[in-house]
């Protein structure tokens, strides 16, 4: 199939013609794909320049490789490979960026309803506790959670059966749950043991 | 596009109540936000580099990236002022030099020095976008080498400190491209069998071997020998080293 029902060319039409030397056409691929890379690199190494210096990689190394696209599979499953190859080299040369400061604990100074500043306070945690999670499980919650993809794409991506990528997924959330519940007893302890950390405004 | 339904994605045998409270956290996990990206910032870096791979080759040898059938890049503010820079020095070569010595016995070396003066105008343009933060300014850097008629050591040492310290795969990959116009320097053929063992990015590695291949550089074949058995290698690389011992006989 070389379009989509609304007309418009698919990926892998598209890329198929990257491959033949129309290397103008992967500016549309880049329009396409760029900002889901984005976000899920940003939220794979919490850097929003590291993860635009990713994207870029990315792209550069569907130039370099353009002659082994195959056209068998789906273009994204594809672009997502070269993205995880190029985070893996990028972390083996040089230590992550701390993902995430102190900040989380301290929001803004802006005047919050109380049940809205916990609940910012909550998520806030909840991505410091994602940042903490070894990377393979935070990568297969993010694949999972925000790229909405299909169990069969992700266990093709990873290269696993579909049950496997169900049994990590399940210890994945719970070891999330247990470093999130983990931080959130150790802010209230930190609360009621220090004296006026919340100053009346 | 986000699975909200945690229960669908985990084995039908975990029990129901231990799903309804890890789906809190799941649905919590949809309200992390984070930053967009700098679409135009990002789609420009693409351009540079479509651009670079357009002017970076000699036009012989499209080495890197095959046919260039790419869209105009966009310049760098840099770029555009050294432009500028050059272009000047060249009307006044025209308008203000050339007439004037016309017929004088000094107008040949005269020409001769603005000439070697605009020579150095460029090479010094070239190392000054090499020395810059911003990786497509260096991109650009490397890539003004290509058109410097007789480069000093000067340049071909920033390249080969590129090679070997740049930060950015893009800027040490157009850096090899660069580096072939000096394949006859033993000390370039020396540095690029250094920089393979040095180099974290197999797509620089494979680049370098590429390199020395073309060169026929027949010293690499022990460095490629064990590239090619050294199981902690990437894979992509020890096949290209395997492959480069074969050629090199």
């Amino acid at each position: 199939m070389f379009t989509h029902s609304d007309g418009s060319v698919t990926d892998e039409t598209l890329m198929e013609a990257v491959r033949n030397g129309e290397l103008a056409q992967l500016g549309i691929l880049f329009e396409r794909h760029h900002r889901v890379l984005f976000d899920f690199l940003v939220r794979m190494t919490g850097n929003a320049s590291v993860a635009e210096d990713l994207v870029q990689d990315v792209f550069v190394r569907v130039l370099k490789y353009r002659a082994t696209w195959r056209g068998e599979g789906r273009f994204d499953t594809w672009l997502f490979r070269i993205a995880r190859n190029a985070r893996a080299d990028y972390f083996r040369t040089r230590l992550p960026d701390a993902p995430i400061d102190e900040a989380a604990d301290h929001p803004s100074r802006a005047p919050l309803p109380g049940d809205l500043l916990a609940r910012t306070r909550d998520v806030a945690r909840l991505q410091h506790a994602l940042m903490l999670l070894r990377e393979d499980k935070r990568e297969l919650i993010v694949l999972a959670r925000y790229r909405g993809m299909k169990l069969e794409a992700i266990a093709d991506l990873l290269g696993v059966e579909v049950g496997t990528v169900k049994v990590r997924l399940h210890r994945a959330v719970n070891e999330l749950r247990d470093i999130f519940l983990r931080l959130n007893e150790s802010a209230s302890w930190k609360t009621t043991n220090s004296v006026g950390s919340c100053p009346t405004r | 596009m986000e699975n909200d339904k945690l229960s669908r994605l985990l084995p039908d045998e975990v029990d129901r109540r231990e799903v309804e409270g890890l789906d809190a956290t799941w649905r919590m996990l949809g309200d992390i936000e984070t930053p967009g990206p700098d679409s135009d910032r990002m789609r420009a870096r693409l351009d540079a580099v479509l651009d670079a791979i357009e002017h970076a080759a000699p036009p012989t040898s499209p080495r890197w990236f095959g046919r260039r059938h790419i869209e105009a890049g966009r310049f760098s503010p840099l770029q555009g002022l050294a432009t500028a820079a050059i272009l000047l020095v060249g009307i006044a070569i025209g308008r203000f030099v050339v007439p004037n010595t016309i017929g004088s016995a000094n107008s040949s070396s005269e020409i001769a020095t603005m000439r070697s003066e605009m020579r150095e105008l460029r090479e010094m343009v070239s190392l000054s976008l090499m020395q810059q933060q911003s990786a497509s300014d260096r991109l650009k850097g490397v890539t003004w080498t290509g058109q410097l008629d007789r480069p000093s050591g000067e340049v071909i040492a920033a390249l080969l400190d590129a090679l070997m310290h740049d930060p950015n795969v893009n800027v040490r990959l157009a850096t090899i491209d660069a580096l072939e116009r000096f394949e006859s320097r033993e000390d370039v053929r020396r540095a690029a069998i250094a920089a393979v063992d040095r180099q974290m990015s197999p797509l620089v590695q494979i680049a370098l071997i590429d390199f020395l291949v073309k060169t026929n550089e027949r010293q690499s074949a022990p460095m490629l020998r064990r590239l090619a058995q050294d199981p902690q290698v990437n894979g992509a690389v020890r096949s290209r080293a395997a492959w480069g011992l074969q050629q090199l006989g």
